[in-house]
Protein backbone atom coordinates (compact mmCIF):
# COMPACT_ATOMS: atom_id res chain seq x y z
CA UNK A 1 0.00 0.00 0.00
CA UNK A 2 1.41 3.32 -1.31
CA UNK A 3 0.41 6.02 1.29
CA UNK A 4 -0.66 9.17 -0.56
CA UNK A 5 1.23 12.52 1.06
CA UNK A 6 -2.02 13.37 2.83
CA UNK A 7 -2.26 10.35 4.73
CA UNK A 8 1.25 10.59 5.82
CA UNK A 9 0.71 14.02 7.38
CA UNK A 10 -2.09 12.94 8.95
CA UNK A 11 -0.70 10.47 10.98
CA UNK A 12 2.14 12.50 11.72
CA UNK A 13 -0.85 15.28 12.99
CA UNK A 14 -2.36 12.66 14.76
CA UNK A 15 1.16 11.50 16.65
CA UNK A 16 2.44 15.10 17.29
CA UNK A 17 -0.61 17.59 17.62
CA UNK A 18 -2.40 16.24 20.69
CA UNK A 19 0.66 16.19 22.53
CA UNK A 20 2.27 19.36 21.20
CA UNK A 21 -0.97 21.04 21.87
CA UNK A 22 -1.18 19.89 25.49
CA UNK A 23 3.16 20.36 25.86
CA UNK A 24 2.33 24.16 24.70
CA UNK A 25 -0.59 24.76 26.86
CA UNK A 26 0.55 23.44 30.31
CA UNK A 27 4.52 24.24 29.80
CA UNK A 28 5.63 26.69 27.05
CA UNK A 29 2.59 28.92 27.88
CA UNK A 30 2.81 29.27 31.59
CA UNK A 31 6.57 29.87 31.25
CA UNK A 32 6.29 32.64 29.08
CA UNK A 33 3.13 34.11 30.64
CA UNK A 34 5.37 34.01 34.06
CA UNK A 35 8.03 36.07 31.93
CA UNK A 36 4.99 38.34 31.16
CA UNK A 37 3.43 39.02 34.88
CA UNK A 38 6.30 39.77 36.16
CA UNK A 39 5.59 43.74 34.83
CA UNK A 40 2.02 43.45 36.35
CA UNK A 41 0.80 43.88 40.10
CA UNK A 42 -1.38 41.24 40.78
CA UNK A 43 -3.06 40.26 43.61
CA UNK A 44 -5.29 37.45 41.94
CA UNK A 45 -8.60 38.67 40.77
CA UNK A 46 -8.98 39.83 37.11
CA UNK A 47 -9.89 43.08 38.28
CA UNK A 48 -6.65 44.34 39.89
CA UNK A 49 -4.17 43.44 37.47
CA UNK A 50 -2.23 46.56 36.84
CA UNK A 51 1.07 46.66 34.66
CA UNK A 52 3.55 48.18 36.77
CA UNK A 53 6.88 48.18 34.03
CA UNK A 54 9.65 47.10 35.97
CA UNK A 55 8.53 48.30 39.20
CA UNK A 56 8.53 44.40 40.38
CA UNK A 57 12.28 43.81 39.64
CA UNK A 58 13.48 47.35 41.44
CA UNK A 59 11.51 45.75 44.60
CA UNK A 60 13.62 42.38 43.68
CA UNK A 61 16.73 44.73 44.21
CA UNK A 62 15.70 45.94 47.14
CA UNK A 63 14.19 43.37 49.33
CA UNK A 64 16.73 42.17 51.67
CA UNK A 65 15.19 38.50 51.99
CA UNK A 66 16.42 38.13 48.09
CA UNK A 67 20.36 37.98 48.43
CA UNK A 68 19.66 35.59 51.42
CA UNK A 69 17.69 33.24 49.47
CA UNK A 70 20.23 33.64 46.81
CA UNK A 71 22.75 32.30 49.54
CA UNK A 72 20.81 29.45 50.82
CA UNK A 73 20.28 28.42 47.44
CA UNK A 74 23.84 27.94 47.13
CA UNK A 75 24.51 27.27 50.36
CA UNK A 76 22.75 24.05 49.61
CA UNK A 77 24.22 23.75 46.22
CA UNK A 78 27.83 23.96 47.39
CA UNK A 79 27.33 21.64 50.63
CA UNK A 80 24.97 18.81 48.48
CA UNK A 81 27.86 18.77 45.75
CA UNK A 82 30.60 18.48 48.02
CA UNK A 83 29.17 15.93 50.57
CA UNK A 84 27.43 13.78 48.07
CA UNK A 85 30.21 13.71 45.47
CA UNK A 86 32.48 12.68 48.49
CA UNK A 87 30.38 9.84 49.84
CA UNK A 88 29.50 8.66 46.51
CA UNK A 89 33.26 8.82 45.40
CA UNK A 90 34.33 6.96 48.38
CA UNK A 91 31.43 4.40 48.16
CA UNK A 92 32.14 4.07 44.31
CA UNK A 93 34.84 3.51 44.76
CA UNK A 94 35.24 0.96 47.50
CA UNK A 95 32.82 -1.22 45.82
CA UNK A 96 34.27 -1.46 43.07
CA UNK A 97 38.04 -1.86 43.15
CA UNK A 98 37.61 -3.94 46.33
CA UNK A 99 35.61 -6.24 44.62
CA UNK A 100 33.16 -6.24 48.08
CA UNK A 101 31.01 -9.90 47.52
CA UNK A 102 27.95 -8.16 49.38
CA UNK A 103 28.11 -5.05 46.97
CA UNK A 104 24.46 -5.55 45.42
CA UNK A 105 23.56 -5.54 49.10
CA UNK A 106 24.60 -1.89 49.08
CA UNK A 107 23.62 -0.49 45.74
CA UNK A 108 19.89 -1.60 46.69
CA UNK A 109 19.61 -0.10 50.04
CA UNK A 110 21.95 3.40 49.38
CA UNK A 111 19.59 3.80 46.35
CA UNK A 112 15.95 3.30 48.11
CA UNK A 113 15.74 6.94 49.48
CA UNK A 114 15.88 8.03 46.14
CA UNK A 115 13.02 7.18 45.07
CA UNK A 116 11.22 7.84 49.04
CA UNK A 117 9.26 11.08 48.84
CA UNK A 118 10.27 14.54 49.86
CA UNK A 119 7.50 14.43 52.37
CA UNK A 120 8.37 11.39 53.45
CA UNK A 121 12.13 12.04 53.97
CA UNK A 122 11.07 15.56 55.37
CA UNK A 123 8.76 14.17 57.94
CA UNK A 124 11.24 11.80 58.84
CA UNK A 125 14.18 13.89 59.86
CA UNK A 126 12.06 16.46 61.07
CA UNK A 127 11.41 14.35 63.64
CA UNK A 128 15.17 13.00 63.75
CA UNK A 129 16.04 16.69 64.68
CA UNK A 130 13.38 16.91 67.25
CA UNK A 131 14.66 18.71 70.10
CA UNK A 132 13.06 16.28 72.92
CA UNK A 133 12.65 12.81 70.91
CA UNK A 134 14.91 13.30 67.95
CA UNK A 135 17.93 10.56 67.37
CA UNK A 136 20.17 13.42 67.37
CA UNK A 137 19.79 15.01 70.27
CA UNK A 138 19.19 11.54 72.14
CA UNK A 139 22.53 10.14 70.53
CA UNK A 140 24.00 13.32 71.85
CA UNK A 141 22.65 12.97 75.46
CA UNK A 142 23.69 9.16 75.20
CA UNK A 143 27.17 9.75 74.41
CA UNK A 144 27.44 12.71 77.23
CA UNK A 145 27.38 15.31 75.23
CA UNK A 146 24.32 17.09 76.74
CA UNK A 147 25.76 20.79 75.80
CA UNK A 148 25.75 20.18 72.02
CA UNK A 149 21.97 19.28 71.95
CA UNK A 150 20.28 22.05 70.41
CA UNK A 151 16.88 23.05 68.76
CA UNK A 152 18.39 21.95 64.97
CA UNK A 153 15.51 22.98 62.69
CA UNK A 154 14.11 25.44 65.82
CA UNK A 155 17.51 27.29 65.35
CA UNK A 156 18.43 30.13 62.90
CA UNK A 157 22.02 28.82 62.59
CA UNK A 158 21.12 25.09 62.59
CA UNK A 159 18.57 24.75 60.55
CA UNK A 160 19.80 25.33 57.46
CA UNK A 161 23.15 22.90 57.49
CA UNK A 162 20.32 20.89 59.56
CA UNK A 163 18.17 20.65 55.93
CA UNK A 164 21.57 19.23 53.90
CA UNK A 165 21.88 16.37 55.80
CA UNK A 166 18.08 14.61 54.48
CA UNK A 167 19.33 15.64 51.19
CA UNK A 168 22.72 14.36 50.94
CA UNK A 169 20.91 11.48 52.49
CA UNK A 170 18.64 10.73 50.08
CA UNK A 171 20.95 11.60 46.85
CA UNK A 172 23.86 9.23 47.56
CA UNK A 173 22.35 6.38 46.03
CA UNK A 174 21.85 7.91 42.73
CA UNK A 175 25.25 9.23 41.83
CA UNK A 176 26.88 6.03 43.48
CA UNK A 177 25.15 4.46 40.54
CA UNK A 178 26.81 6.85 38.05
CA UNK A 179 29.92 6.56 39.14
CA UNK A 180 29.98 2.64 39.30
CA UNK A 181 28.92 2.49 36.08
CA UNK A 182 31.69 4.67 34.73
CA UNK A 183 34.49 3.01 36.51
CA UNK A 184 32.97 -0.60 35.52
CA UNK A 185 33.97 0.81 31.53
CA UNK A 186 37.72 1.87 33.11
CA UNK A 187 40.02 -0.89 31.81
CA UNK A 188 41.96 -2.70 33.92
CA UNK A 189 45.25 -2.72 31.89
CA UNK A 190 45.37 1.48 32.97
CA UNK A 191 45.56 0.22 36.79
CA UNK A 192 48.01 -2.45 36.04
CA UNK A 193 50.04 -0.05 34.19
CA UNK A 194 50.20 2.40 37.04
CA UNK A 195 51.34 -0.26 39.50
CA UNK A 196 54.04 -1.37 37.36
CA UNK A 197 55.29 2.36 37.44
CA UNK A 198 54.81 2.26 41.25
CA UNK A 199 51.98 4.48 41.88
CA UNK A 200 49.89 4.20 45.25
CA UNK A 201 46.64 3.70 45.07
CA UNK A 202 46.42 7.53 46.53
CA UNK A 203 47.69 8.68 43.65
CA UNK A 204 45.93 5.84 40.82
CA UNK A 205 43.01 7.37 41.88
CA UNK A 206 44.02 11.00 41.02
CA UNK A 207 45.99 9.76 38.32
CA UNK A 208 43.58 6.89 36.07
CA UNK A 209 40.19 7.20 37.87
CA UNK A 210 38.97 10.59 38.52
CA UNK A 211 40.30 11.46 34.90
CA UNK A 212 38.81 8.87 33.46
CA UNK A 213 35.64 9.10 35.00
CA UNK A 214 35.46 12.96 34.01
CA UNK A 215 32.13 12.77 32.03
CA UNK A 216 30.39 11.35 35.00
CA UNK A 217 31.44 13.60 37.64
CA UNK A 218 30.60 16.23 35.25
CA UNK A 219 27.09 15.16 34.70
CA UNK A 220 26.55 14.16 38.39
CA UNK A 221 27.93 17.91 39.35
CA UNK A 222 25.37 19.27 36.89
CA UNK A 223 22.68 17.04 37.98
CA UNK A 224 22.69 18.02 41.51
CA UNK A 225 23.27 21.45 40.64
CA UNK A 226 20.12 21.41 38.35
CA UNK A 227 18.03 19.46 41.00
CA UNK A 228 18.99 21.67 43.94
CA UNK A 229 18.63 24.57 42.55
CA UNK A 230 15.05 23.95 40.89
CA UNK A 231 14.03 21.84 43.23
CA UNK A 232 15.48 22.47 47.02
CA UNK A 233 12.50 24.70 48.37
CA UNK A 234 10.40 21.24 48.27
CA UNK A 235 12.23 20.01 50.96
CA UNK A 236 12.81 23.29 52.72
CA UNK A 237 8.73 24.23 52.39
CA UNK A 238 8.16 20.92 54.07
CA UNK A 239 10.78 21.04 56.91
CA UNK A 240 10.62 24.59 58.11
CA UNK A 241 8.48 26.45 55.61
CA UNK A 242 11.39 29.01 55.31
CA UNK A 243 11.71 29.94 59.12
CA UNK A 244 12.53 30.46 61.95
CA UNK A 245 12.70 33.73 61.17
CA UNK A 246 13.69 33.70 57.14
CA UNK A 247 17.06 31.83 58.21
CA UNK A 248 16.13 29.03 55.97
CA UNK A 249 14.44 30.86 52.84
CA UNK A 250 15.45 29.49 49.25
CA UNK A 251 14.51 31.82 46.17
CA UNK A 252 11.18 29.05 45.49
CA UNK A 253 9.99 29.07 48.72
CA UNK A 254 10.24 32.40 49.06
CA UNK A 255 7.68 32.70 45.71
CA UNK A 256 5.57 29.98 47.08
CA UNK A 257 5.19 32.71 50.39
CA UNK A 258 5.04 36.23 48.15
CA UNK A 259 2.65 34.40 45.21
CA UNK A 260 -0.20 31.64 47.02
CA UNK A 261 0.40 32.88 50.80
CA UNK A 262 0.29 36.51 50.27
CA UNK A 263 -0.97 36.66 47.00
CA UNK A 264 1.46 38.92 45.54
CA UNK A 265 1.63 37.22 42.79
CA UNK A 266 3.44 40.00 40.23
CA UNK A 267 6.52 39.68 42.67
CA UNK A 268 6.15 35.65 42.94
CA UNK A 269 6.97 35.59 39.00
CA UNK A 270 9.69 38.07 39.29
CA UNK A 271 11.34 35.78 41.56
CA UNK A 272 10.76 33.14 39.27
CA UNK A 273 12.25 34.60 36.13
CA UNK A 274 15.18 35.33 38.69
CA UNK A 275 15.16 31.49 39.51
CA UNK A 276 14.78 30.95 35.92
CA UNK A 277 18.24 33.00 35.09
CA UNK A 278 20.00 32.39 37.69
CA UNK A 279 19.50 28.09 37.44
CA UNK A 280 20.61 28.68 33.45
CA UNK A 281 23.15 31.23 34.08
CA UNK A 282 25.00 28.77 36.35
CA UNK A 283 24.41 25.68 34.59
CA UNK A 284 25.86 27.61 31.49
CA UNK A 285 28.99 28.91 33.49
CA UNK A 286 29.52 25.39 35.43
CA UNK A 287 29.51 23.80 31.60
CA UNK A 288 32.42 25.90 30.75
CA UNK A 289 34.05 25.41 34.41
CA UNK A 290 34.14 21.63 34.06
CA UNK A 291 35.14 21.11 30.45
CA UNK A 292 38.20 19.29 30.57
CA UNK A 293 40.25 17.77 27.70
CA UNK A 294 39.30 14.52 26.91
CA UNK A 295 42.10 12.03 28.52
CA UNK A 296 43.89 9.63 26.60
CA UNK A 297 46.54 6.90 27.55
CA UNK B 1 49.07 -10.23 37.17
CA UNK B 2 47.55 -11.66 40.07
CA UNK B 3 44.12 -11.57 40.88
CA UNK B 4 44.09 -11.69 44.29
CA UNK B 5 42.45 -8.68 46.34
CA UNK B 6 44.28 -5.95 47.43
CA UNK B 7 45.28 -5.39 50.91
CA UNK B 8 45.38 -7.48 54.73
CA UNK B 9 42.56 -7.82 56.41
CA UNK B 10 42.68 -4.55 58.71
CA UNK B 11 42.46 -2.49 55.53
CA UNK B 12 39.56 -4.06 54.06
CA UNK B 13 37.46 -4.07 57.21
CA UNK B 14 38.62 -0.54 57.84
CA UNK B 15 37.47 0.34 53.89
CA UNK B 16 34.20 -1.36 54.75
CA UNK B 17 33.32 0.31 57.35
CA UNK B 18 31.74 3.62 56.15
CA UNK B 19 29.44 1.71 54.02
CA UNK B 20 28.61 -0.32 57.16
CA UNK B 21 27.45 2.85 58.61
CA UNK B 22 25.98 4.34 56.01
CA UNK B 23 24.02 1.34 55.95
CA UNK B 24 22.39 1.57 59.26
CA UNK B 25 21.79 5.50 58.26
CA UNK B 26 19.70 5.01 55.42
CA UNK B 27 17.92 1.49 56.83
CA UNK B 28 17.09 2.73 60.98
CA UNK B 29 15.27 6.12 60.16
CA UNK B 30 13.58 3.92 58.18
CA UNK B 31 12.79 0.72 60.26
CA UNK B 32 12.15 3.01 63.33
CA UNK B 33 9.42 4.85 61.17
CA UNK B 34 7.81 1.49 60.42
CA UNK B 35 8.11 0.38 63.78
CA UNK B 36 6.69 3.56 65.22
CA UNK B 37 3.51 2.80 63.45
CA UNK B 38 2.98 -0.20 66.08
CA UNK B 39 3.82 1.84 69.13
CA UNK B 40 1.03 3.86 71.12
CA UNK B 41 2.27 7.56 71.99
CA UNK B 42 3.02 6.87 75.42
CA UNK B 43 5.40 4.35 74.27
CA UNK B 44 7.09 6.53 71.63
CA UNK B 45 7.66 9.10 74.84
CA UNK B 46 9.06 6.87 76.54
CA UNK B 47 11.12 4.93 74.42
CA UNK B 48 11.32 6.65 70.79
CA UNK B 49 14.06 4.70 69.05
CA UNK B 50 13.56 1.40 70.48
CA UNK B 51 11.33 -1.57 69.64
CA UNK B 52 7.61 -1.70 70.18
CA UNK B 53 6.28 -4.03 72.83
CA UNK B 54 3.70 -5.40 70.98
CA UNK B 55 2.31 -4.91 67.47
CA UNK B 56 -0.93 -2.93 67.51
CA UNK B 57 -2.72 -1.68 64.48
CA UNK B 58 -4.42 0.87 66.46
CA UNK B 59 -2.74 3.93 64.92
CA UNK B 60 -3.39 2.58 61.43
CA UNK B 61 -6.71 2.57 61.96
CA UNK B 62 -6.65 5.35 63.26
CA UNK B 63 -4.71 7.07 60.70
CA UNK B 64 -7.39 5.64 58.00
CA UNK B 65 -10.51 6.39 59.69
CA UNK B 66 -10.01 9.93 61.55
CA UNK B 67 -6.89 11.66 59.75
CA UNK B 68 -8.32 11.23 55.69
CA UNK B 69 -6.10 9.06 55.00
CA UNK B 70 -8.11 7.01 53.35
CA UNK B 71 -8.68 10.22 51.11
CA UNK B 72 -5.66 10.28 50.66
CA UNK B 73 -4.43 6.84 49.16
CA UNK B 74 -7.64 7.20 46.69
CA UNK B 75 -6.41 10.48 45.80
CA UNK B 76 -3.27 9.64 45.06
CA UNK B 77 -4.09 6.31 43.54
CA UNK B 78 -6.40 8.40 41.33
CA UNK B 79 -4.44 10.87 40.21
CA UNK B 80 -1.15 8.48 39.43
CA UNK B 81 -3.06 5.79 37.51
CA UNK B 82 -4.85 8.42 35.62
CA UNK B 83 -2.03 10.66 35.14
CA UNK B 84 0.49 7.76 33.87
CA UNK B 85 -1.84 5.93 31.49
CA UNK B 86 -2.05 9.78 29.90
CA UNK B 87 1.48 10.62 30.14
CA UNK B 88 2.04 7.33 28.00
CA UNK B 89 -1.27 7.80 25.28
CA UNK B 90 0.65 11.48 24.88
CA UNK B 91 4.60 9.88 24.92
CA UNK B 92 3.83 6.72 22.53
CA UNK B 93 3.07 8.30 19.68
CA UNK B 94 5.37 11.40 19.83
CA UNK B 95 8.10 8.95 20.20
CA UNK B 96 7.56 7.14 17.82
CA UNK B 97 7.14 10.16 15.46
CA UNK B 98 10.37 11.47 16.56
CA UNK B 99 12.10 8.49 16.20
CA UNK B 100 11.18 7.05 12.94
CA UNK B 101 9.61 9.38 10.81
CA UNK B 102 11.85 11.88 9.19
CA UNK B 103 9.92 15.26 9.21
CA UNK B 104 11.35 18.57 9.22
CA UNK B 105 12.00 20.10 12.36
CA UNK B 106 11.97 17.11 13.98
CA UNK B 107 15.51 17.29 16.00
CA UNK B 108 14.06 20.79 17.23
CA UNK B 109 11.15 19.37 18.23
CA UNK B 110 13.21 16.69 20.35
CA UNK B 111 15.28 19.10 21.71
CA UNK B 112 12.34 21.32 22.74
CA UNK B 113 11.10 18.70 24.88
CA UNK B 114 14.01 17.52 26.33
CA UNK B 115 15.46 20.87 27.11
CA UNK B 116 12.13 21.77 29.45
CA UNK B 117 14.33 18.91 31.78
CA UNK B 118 16.57 21.14 32.47
CA UNK B 119 13.84 24.28 33.20
CA UNK B 120 12.56 25.08 36.48
CA UNK B 121 9.01 24.66 36.45
CA UNK B 122 8.49 26.98 39.67
CA UNK B 123 7.95 29.92 37.13
CA UNK B 124 5.25 28.32 35.05
CA UNK B 125 3.17 27.19 38.40
CA UNK B 126 1.92 30.68 38.77
CA UNK B 127 0.54 30.97 35.40
CA UNK B 128 -0.94 27.21 35.69
CA UNK B 129 -2.51 28.12 38.77
CA UNK B 130 -4.59 31.06 37.00
CA UNK B 131 -4.67 28.65 33.87
CA UNK B 132 -6.03 26.23 35.94
CA UNK B 133 -8.87 27.66 37.31
CA UNK B 134 -10.30 29.56 34.35
CA UNK B 135 -10.86 26.06 33.00
CA UNK B 136 -12.41 25.14 35.84
CA UNK B 137 -9.77 22.48 37.31
CA UNK B 138 -8.45 23.94 40.26
CA UNK B 139 -8.84 22.16 42.97
CA UNK B 140 -9.72 19.01 40.40
CA UNK B 141 -8.27 15.40 40.59
CA UNK B 142 -8.69 15.40 36.91
CA UNK B 143 -6.77 18.73 36.61
CA UNK B 144 -3.72 17.86 38.34
CA UNK B 145 -3.43 14.47 36.32
CA UNK B 146 -3.42 16.17 33.36
CA UNK B 147 -0.64 18.46 34.86
CA UNK B 148 1.28 15.18 36.21
CA UNK B 149 1.52 13.73 32.83
CA UNK B 150 2.55 16.90 30.90
CA UNK B 151 5.35 17.95 33.37
CA UNK B 152 6.58 13.89 32.75
CA UNK B 153 6.67 14.62 29.17
CA UNK B 154 9.84 15.13 28.64
CA UNK B 155 11.57 12.39 30.20
CA UNK B 156 8.71 9.65 29.15
CA UNK B 157 9.67 10.81 25.46
CA UNK B 158 13.70 10.75 25.95
CA UNK B 159 13.11 7.05 27.42
CA UNK B 160 10.86 5.94 24.57
CA UNK B 161 13.01 7.25 21.83
CA UNK B 162 15.78 5.29 23.04
CA UNK B 163 14.00 2.10 23.09
CA UNK B 164 12.12 2.29 20.20
CA UNK B 165 15.67 3.42 18.40
CA UNK B 166 16.87 -0.27 18.85
CA UNK B 167 13.69 -1.66 17.21
CA UNK B 168 14.82 -2.55 13.62
CA UNK B 169 13.17 -1.07 10.79
CA UNK B 170 12.61 -4.25 8.67
CA UNK B 171 9.73 -5.09 10.97
CA UNK B 172 7.85 -1.98 10.02
CA UNK B 173 8.69 -1.84 6.35
CA UNK B 174 7.78 -5.38 5.65
CA UNK B 175 4.54 -4.64 7.62
CA UNK B 176 3.87 -1.95 5.41
CA UNK B 177 4.60 -3.95 2.43
CA UNK B 178 1.60 -6.07 3.86
CA UNK B 179 -0.74 -3.04 3.65
CA UNK B 180 -0.91 -2.34 7.67
CA UNK B 181 -1.75 0.99 7.97
CA UNK B 182 0.68 3.26 10.14
CA UNK B 183 -1.15 3.45 12.80
CA UNK B 184 -1.39 -0.30 13.16
CA UNK B 185 2.63 -0.19 12.74
CA UNK B 186 2.19 2.01 15.67
CA UNK B 187 -0.39 -0.09 17.92
CA UNK B 188 0.30 -3.81 16.85
CA UNK B 189 4.41 -3.28 16.10
CA UNK B 190 5.78 -0.79 17.54
CA UNK B 191 3.87 -0.94 21.20
CA UNK B 192 4.09 -4.64 21.89
CA UNK B 193 8.24 -4.03 20.97
CA UNK B 194 8.80 -1.12 23.24
CA UNK B 195 7.27 -2.59 25.96
CA UNK B 196 10.22 -3.02 27.99
CA UNK B 197 10.49 1.25 27.68
CA UNK B 198 6.70 1.50 28.31
CA UNK B 199 7.37 -0.29 31.56
CA UNK B 200 10.05 1.93 33.01
CA UNK B 201 8.23 4.82 32.04
CA UNK B 202 5.53 3.81 33.68
CA UNK B 203 7.15 2.89 37.14
CA UNK B 204 8.99 6.09 37.17
CA UNK B 205 6.10 8.13 36.69
CA UNK B 206 3.67 6.27 39.08
CA UNK B 207 6.46 6.82 41.42
CA UNK B 208 7.02 10.09 40.56
CA UNK B 209 2.98 11.06 40.83
CA UNK B 210 2.77 8.42 43.79
CA UNK B 211 5.30 11.35 45.59
CA UNK B 212 4.40 14.60 44.15
CA UNK B 213 3.85 17.31 46.82
CA UNK B 214 4.35 20.89 45.80
CA UNK B 215 2.18 20.65 42.66
CA UNK B 216 -0.30 19.45 44.80
CA UNK B 217 0.27 21.77 47.36
CA UNK B 218 -0.25 24.61 44.73
CA UNK B 219 -3.51 23.15 42.51
CA UNK B 220 -5.55 21.71 45.62
CA UNK B 221 -7.25 23.29 48.11
CA UNK B 222 -10.34 21.24 49.81
CA UNK B 223 -9.23 18.82 52.37
CA UNK B 224 -11.66 16.12 50.69
CA UNK B 225 -9.39 16.57 47.64
CA UNK B 226 -5.57 16.20 49.03
CA UNK B 227 -3.43 13.66 48.24
CA UNK B 228 -1.68 11.18 50.69
CA UNK B 229 1.87 13.65 50.83
CA UNK B 230 -0.68 16.97 51.26
CA UNK B 231 -2.61 14.51 53.80
CA UNK B 232 0.24 13.17 55.53
CA UNK B 233 1.88 16.72 55.58
CA UNK B 234 -1.52 17.90 57.37
CA UNK B 235 -0.70 15.35 60.03
CA UNK B 236 2.65 16.65 60.32
CA UNK B 237 2.03 20.23 60.88
CA UNK B 238 -1.11 19.12 63.69
CA UNK B 239 1.36 16.59 64.95
CA UNK B 240 2.90 19.44 67.21
CA UNK B 241 -0.14 20.26 68.91
CA UNK B 242 -1.79 17.08 68.80
CA UNK B 243 1.22 14.78 69.81
CA UNK B 244 -0.14 11.89 67.44
CA UNK B 245 2.98 10.82 66.60
CA UNK B 246 1.77 7.17 66.21
CA UNK B 247 -0.71 8.16 63.79
CA UNK B 248 1.60 10.12 61.91
CA UNK B 249 4.18 7.31 61.66
CA UNK B 250 1.62 4.93 60.86
CA UNK B 251 0.22 7.49 57.51
CA UNK B 252 4.35 7.84 56.47
CA UNK B 253 4.37 3.54 56.89
CA UNK B 254 1.11 3.93 54.47
CA UNK B 255 2.86 6.25 52.29
CA UNK B 256 5.95 4.45 51.45
CA UNK B 257 5.12 0.77 51.46
CA UNK B 258 3.82 0.80 47.76
CA UNK B 259 7.14 2.27 47.18
CA UNK B 260 8.81 -0.47 48.68
CA UNK B 261 6.90 -3.01 46.66
CA UNK B 262 7.71 -1.82 43.56
CA UNK B 263 11.10 -1.45 44.63
CA UNK B 264 11.38 -4.83 45.77
CA UNK B 265 10.26 -6.16 42.55
CA UNK B 266 11.78 -3.63 39.60
CA UNK B 267 14.59 -2.36 41.80
CA UNK B 268 16.78 -2.52 38.49
CA UNK B 269 14.68 -1.13 36.09
CA UNK B 270 13.94 1.47 38.63
CA UNK B 271 17.81 2.63 39.53
CA UNK B 272 18.45 2.01 35.75
CA UNK B 273 16.08 4.28 34.49
CA UNK B 274 16.97 7.15 36.74
CA UNK B 275 20.61 6.92 36.51
CA UNK B 276 19.94 7.44 32.34
CA UNK B 277 17.58 9.54 33.07
CA UNK B 278 19.86 11.94 35.37
CA UNK B 279 22.84 11.13 32.50
CA UNK B 280 20.83 12.78 29.33
CA UNK B 281 19.10 15.75 32.25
Amino acid sequence: MVQTKKQKYLFLAFCLVPTFLLFAVFTLYPLFSGLYFSFFSWSGSAADREFVGISNYIRLFNDSIIPRTILHDYFLVVTKVIGIMALAMYFAVAIMQMKIKEAPFYRIIFFFPNIMSVVVIGILWMFIYNPSLGLINSGLEAVGLENLTRPWLGSETWALPAIVLPSIWAGIGLFMLMLMGGIGTISKSYYEAAELDGASEWQQFWKVTVPLLWPQIKVSVLYIVITTLNGSFIIVQIMTGGGPNNSTHVMGSYLYQQAFEQYNFGYGATIGVMILVLSLLTVFLLQRLLRREKVQY
Amino acid sequence: MEQEPKGNLLTRIIIRLPLIIWSIAVLYPITWMILGAFKTNAEIYANPWGLPESFNFQNFFDAWNNYNIDLGVFNSLFVTVLGTLLALVLAVPTSYALERLNFRGSTVLFNLYISAMMIPMVLGWIPLFFLLMSIGMLDNLFGLSIVYAVSQLPFSIFVLTTFMGSIPKELEESASIDGMSPYGILWKIITPLSMSGIITVTIMNAIQFWNEYFMALIFLQSRENYTLGLAVDFISREAVYTNAWGTLFASLTIAIIPIIILYAIFQRRISKGMTEGAIKG
